[in-house]
């Protein structure tokens, strides 16, 4: 199995919070890993060096082949646009933009012509059950249709990985279970996924296995059978 | 209260940038404020300022030297004098320095009840033998290096000192025994008057009263000097104007607009202090300090700055009309720019802050990020389905987010393009109309010498050694002047007064010869046509309107027994140098008076070289071929031209950065404001390059409309203001002066305001394409 992910002996210094300790993970295509831990103990940090978000302090980040350290901010843009899908907790979809036009935006980007995005992004609204919600406003969105509508973007140019920050953090047990199917399904047809959260049943449901953080170091890893 | 200062403290520490931007715009606004109200003020009423600063005389009255007139009397506010006068004649060789005959008077001193003399240079003088000239302030640096001393009526004199009277009381001043020495021929009192002194038969009334009786020799009163400074200021007084409120407007346009920014954008931190249990009184303290740190800082420095800046100005503009004086930045500019900018400050943040002091904490902390229904989201969505690329059409839908901010932001480019716009055609009218008055006054003077004098060219020394009469006659006189090389015109114009039937004094006239109408003569006309016979002549506004002529009157000169008939064919704004004169061809002059001999020195000659001639050359070659004659190079920047050219230069350049800073800060509070927009951006993909592209397209659709609209409101104040210029200086304008918009012009100045939207925006662009996403995605 090919690996997508590996991180080397990863650093990540804020000044003087040490985020992230020397950390080393490998995920492989179609694995779904959950990354788990206290607050403030990296998460999001590894995340967010994993997206190209961020320069890890030391060490070395691999997505792809791609040795990140050695992109620029255009290529890290370009890595981001074509390799990486990403959602977060809360949403971050744009207000003054309906939520087709925030999915197809993520195409738009990258030079793809209006009709041919829109079109693309209301394959993915109604693959995901929202089609009907495409000309509402994310301000008039329920939580749990805005993260679909997140999804549906993180989807839009295919991305190798699918990279969660807490994605169902904020919204209820309904539309998050709603989400959790979503995502196993997307796993379950091959798609390589990263989640980060606090939610031992997200991990459990979801994610083939799991990875313990604290302080910015991994503590523990394992395996799960997935029902 | 601690807790206010200190939450404002860790406020302004915060927002680094914001803190320096807001600093930087009232800097510069202020600078700008102080230069225009600088320009204002010295527009308004600069006589009287400098008038009242040296007590200067209602009237001057002139007695019989045995007389003793009375210093008190009825309605005398205050007398200078007796002081001795005599009239002295200048004896130099050199026409440069005092001419003709002098009025001399004896003063001890250059102070007094009235008629305090600015002494600016040197001393008063102490002793027989000294002298103190008066001449207006002006930068001696600049004059070519003059003798020390002047021999009047015979007497040799030293200059010991430049003193200015702003009427004129005097032409050279010395001590009272001097005076006294060289038998006065008039006794010299200054009045000044408590009734009523604003018509010339108010003053003649009051000096009558005052004088009780006395018998006058001669008396002037501060009304004619008024008039003649006043139409010398009146030419500058529309452009400054103008200049001057548009740097008013902008400076507080953009104060106004960067300051009410800062606490709009601080919303969501005014919402977190409310919920920190701050009074919405607090709050509004907390936003006060937080912009009035920076501001007074800026305003402090702005207000140095710009009475820096203004000095020279005024001091290059006024120099030379005796009035810098009366002339700088007053105590109420600096007043203006030390408390009204700061009032202009609270005000634009006690708006907004007020506002805040209403919300919620809930509705603050919501109302911090970018408004998030309404117009803008409309047209973002609109803007989504067009074919463009994707970050262009981002970015043209950002000012929609802001419309009052937008707005404001508009204006300041518009203000600025419509300052860039008036002086551009400014510039461009005045070069023109010095270029047609070069090409028709140029290029070579000459003039015969007399044996008395010699004419020495502007900023170059004297001619050495002494004069000699030229042996030539006038006519001889053209003929070498038209056979040395490279000569391609000539003209002799021979100046004189001339009876006219119907007209109490005789009209000026230039009684021309040669090739006067392909000198450039014509292009100056600015109604009628040019002269197409000896019957016809061409007159200069300023005699039409003073002696009530019209195109089409006939006038009858008379000379010397004869007389002629000519019809005012057309009217030009100018003509030769020197006061403006009738144009006649000189045939006229000999029909009228067939036996009258000109003399060389009587004639001024004019010439133009062929296209690439050398005027030095030929300058040289006259004097070689005939020492006694002077020629010299008559092109020259005129001091009007350089002015105001440099006054418009200096505003377009603050206004433009004033404008662009303006532009700045929009785009820091959009940034700031959008940045989990932004960050979202980046984490799907968008490049840096992409990020500059979207800020860049927002603020260069603002320049856009800046600048369409600014263009024709320039076009407009030129249109307007350069008329009433001219008019204050008695001269019409020749169409094609104002004739200065055209295409490529126009395509300029309209790219005028996305270069200023576009440098204004180019930093703040790029900090956002920098934007570490992981931080703003943390932070929100
Ligand atoms: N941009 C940043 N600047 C400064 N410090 C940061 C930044 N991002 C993260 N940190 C710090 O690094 C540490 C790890 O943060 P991170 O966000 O990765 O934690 P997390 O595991 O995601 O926590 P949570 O579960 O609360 O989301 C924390 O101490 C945090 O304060
Ligand atoms: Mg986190």
């Amino acid at each position: 199995m090919t690996t997508v992910v590996r991180l080397e002996n990863v650093r990540k210094e804020y000044g003087d919070t040490t985020a992230l300790d020397g950390v080393s993970l490998s995920v492989s295509a179609g694995e779904a890993v959950a990354v788990m831990g206290p607050s403030g103990c990296g998460k999001s940090t590894m995340l967010n060096m994993i997206a190209g978000l961020d320069r890890p302090t030391s060490g070395s980040v691999r997505v792809h082949d791609e040795e990140l350290g050695r992109l620029n901010e255009t290529k890290l843009a370009l890595f981001r646009r074509h390799r990486i899908g990403m959602i977060f907790q809360f949403f971050n979809l744009l207000d003054d933009l309906p939520a087709l036009d925030n999915v197809a935006l993520a195409a738009q980007l990258t030079g793809s012509r209006v009709g041919v995005a829109r079109q693309r992004a209301l394959e993915l609204l109604d693959e995901l059950g929202i089609a009907d919600r495409r000309n509402v406003y994310p301000a008039a969105l329920s939580g749990g249709e805005r993260q679909r509508v997140a999804v549906a973007r993180a989807l839009m140019n295919r991305p190798a990985l699918l990279l969660a920050d807490e994605p169902t953090g904020a919204l209820d047990s309904r539309a998050g279970e709603q989400v959790m199917d979503l995502l196993l399904d997307l796993n379950q047809i091959g798609q390589t996924l990263l989640i980060v959260t606090h939610d031992e049943r997200l991990a459990t449901r979801c994610a083939s296995r799991v990875v313990e953080l604290a302080d910015g170091r991994v503590t523990h890893e394992r395996t799960l059978e997935r029902a | 209260m601690s807790s206010v200062w200190r939450a404002a403290r860790a406020a302004v520490r915060r927002r680094r940038m914001q803190t320096f931007v807001i600093g930087l715009v009232v800097l510069l606004s202020t600078t700008t404020i102080v230069v225009a109200l600088a320009l204002l003020a010295a527009t308004s009423a600069p006589f009287d300022k400098a008038f009242a600063r040296q007590a200067g005389p209602h009237a001057v009255a002139l007695f019989d030297p045995a007389a003793s007139p009375p210093s008190q009397g009825p309605g005398v506010a205050a007398a200078a004098g007796p002081f001795g006068q005599v009239e002295l004649e200048s004896t130099d060789s050199v026409r440069f320095g005092p001419q003709g005959p002098l009025t001399v008077v004896g003063r001890a001193d250059p102070g007094g009840p009235v008629d305090k003399l600015d002494l600016w240079q040197g001393r008063w003088p102490s002793a027989p033998g000294e002298i103190v000239l008066n001449e207006p302030v002006h930068d001696l640096d600049r004059m070519p290096p003059r003798s020390t001393s002047v021999t009047l009526g015979g007497h040799p004199f030293t200059i010991v000192g430049l003193a200015h009277s702003l009427v004129g009381s005097a032409d050279a001043w010395v001590t009272p025994a001097q005076v006294a020495a060289l038998r006065p021929t008039a006794t010299q009192m200054l009045y000044r008057f408590t009734g009523d002194v604003s018509t010339e038969a108010a003053v003649e009334a009051s000096l009558a009263t005052a004088t009780a009786g006395l018998p006058l020799t001669a008396s002037q009163t501060y009304l004619v000097v008024k008039e003649q400074i006043s139409a010398d200021v009146g030419v500058y007084v529309p452009f400054l104007a103008t200049f001057g409120v548009l740097g008013l407007v902008v400076g507080v346009v953009i104060v106004g607009n960067v300051v009410s920014g800062a606490v709009v954008s601080g919303y969501r931190h005014i919402g977190i202090l409310k919920a920190l249990g701050f009074t919405p009184r607090q709050v509004v303290a907390v936003y006060l300090m937080m912009v009035s740190v920076p501001a007074v800082v800026g305003c402090v420095l702005g207000s140095v700055a710009g009475s820096l800046a203004a000095q020279p100005l005024l001091s290059e503009g006024f120099e030379g009309l005796g009035l810098d004086v009366g002339i700088g930045v007053g105590p109420w500019i600096w007043l203006a720019g030390l408390v009204g900018v700061p009032a202009t400050v609270v005000l634009a943040a006690l708006v907004p802050a007020v506002r805040a002091h209403r919300l919620s904490a809930a509705e603050a902390i919501s109302a911090g990020s970018a408004p998030r229904q309404g117009r803008g989201t409309r047209i973002q969505h609109r803007l989504a389905g067009v074919r463009l690329p994707r970050s262009v059409s981002l970015g043209l839908g950002l000012p929609f987010a802001r419309p009052g901010r937008t707005a404001f932001t508009v204006a300041a480019v518009l203000l600025g393009v419509t300052t860039v716009t008036f002086a551009t055609g400014l510039a461009d009218t005045l070069v023109r109309i010095s270029t047609i008055e070069d090409t028709a006054a140029g290029q070579i003077g000459v003039q015969p010498s007399n044996g008395l004098f010699r004419v020495a060219p502007d900023n170059a020394p004297p001619p050495a050694g002494p004069p000699a009469t030229t042996t030539r006659t006038d006519e001889q006189v053209e003929e070498l002047l038209r056979g040395l090389p490279d000569a391609a015109r000539v003209t002799a114009i021979h100046r004189l007064p001339v009876s006219a039937v119907g007209q109490t004094e005789p009209l000026p006239v230039n009684f021309l010869r040669g090739d006067y109408s392909a000198m450039g003569y014509e292009a100056e006309l600015t109604a009628g046509r040019w002269m197409a016979g000896p019957a016809e002549t061409v007159v200069p506004t300023e005699v039409m309107r003073g002696r009530g002529l019209a195109l089409g009157d006939r006038i009858t000169l008379r000379l010397g027994g004869g007389q002629a008939v000519l019809t005012v064919v057309g009217e030009t704004m100018d003509g030769p140098q020197g006061p403006p004169a009738l144009f006649v061809d000189w045939s006229v002059l000999a029909t009228m008076a067939p036996d009258r001999v000109v003399a060389p020195w009587d004639v001024y000659y004019q010439v133009q070289l062929v296209p690439g001639g050398d005027i030095a050359r030929y300058v040289t070659a006259v004097t070689a071929a005939d020492p006694a004659i002077d020629a010299w190079n008559n092109a020259q920047l005129s001091d009007f031209l350089v002015t105001v050219v440099s006054f418009s230069s200096v505003l377009s350049l603050l206004l433009s950065t004033v404008a662009a800073l303006g532009v700045f800060n929009t785009v820091v509070l959009n940034v700031r404001e959008r940045r989990r927009d932004l960050g979202t951006l980046k984490s799907i993909g968008m490049t840096p390059r992409q990020v500059v592209a979207m800020v860049l397209t927002s603020m260069a659709l603002v320049g856009v409309v800046g600048g369409v609209l600014g263009i024709p409101v320039g076009m407009l104040a030129h249109r307007f203001v350069v008329p009433l210029a001219a008019e204050s200086a008695r001269v019409s304008l020749p169409l094609s002066v104002m004739d200065v918009w055209h295409a490529p012009t126009l395509a300029l100045l309209g790219l005028a305001g996305v270069v200023i939207a576009l440098l204004g925006a180019l930093v703040p662009a790029r900090g956002a394409a920098r934007l570490t996403i992981a931080s703003v995605l943390h932070n929100e």
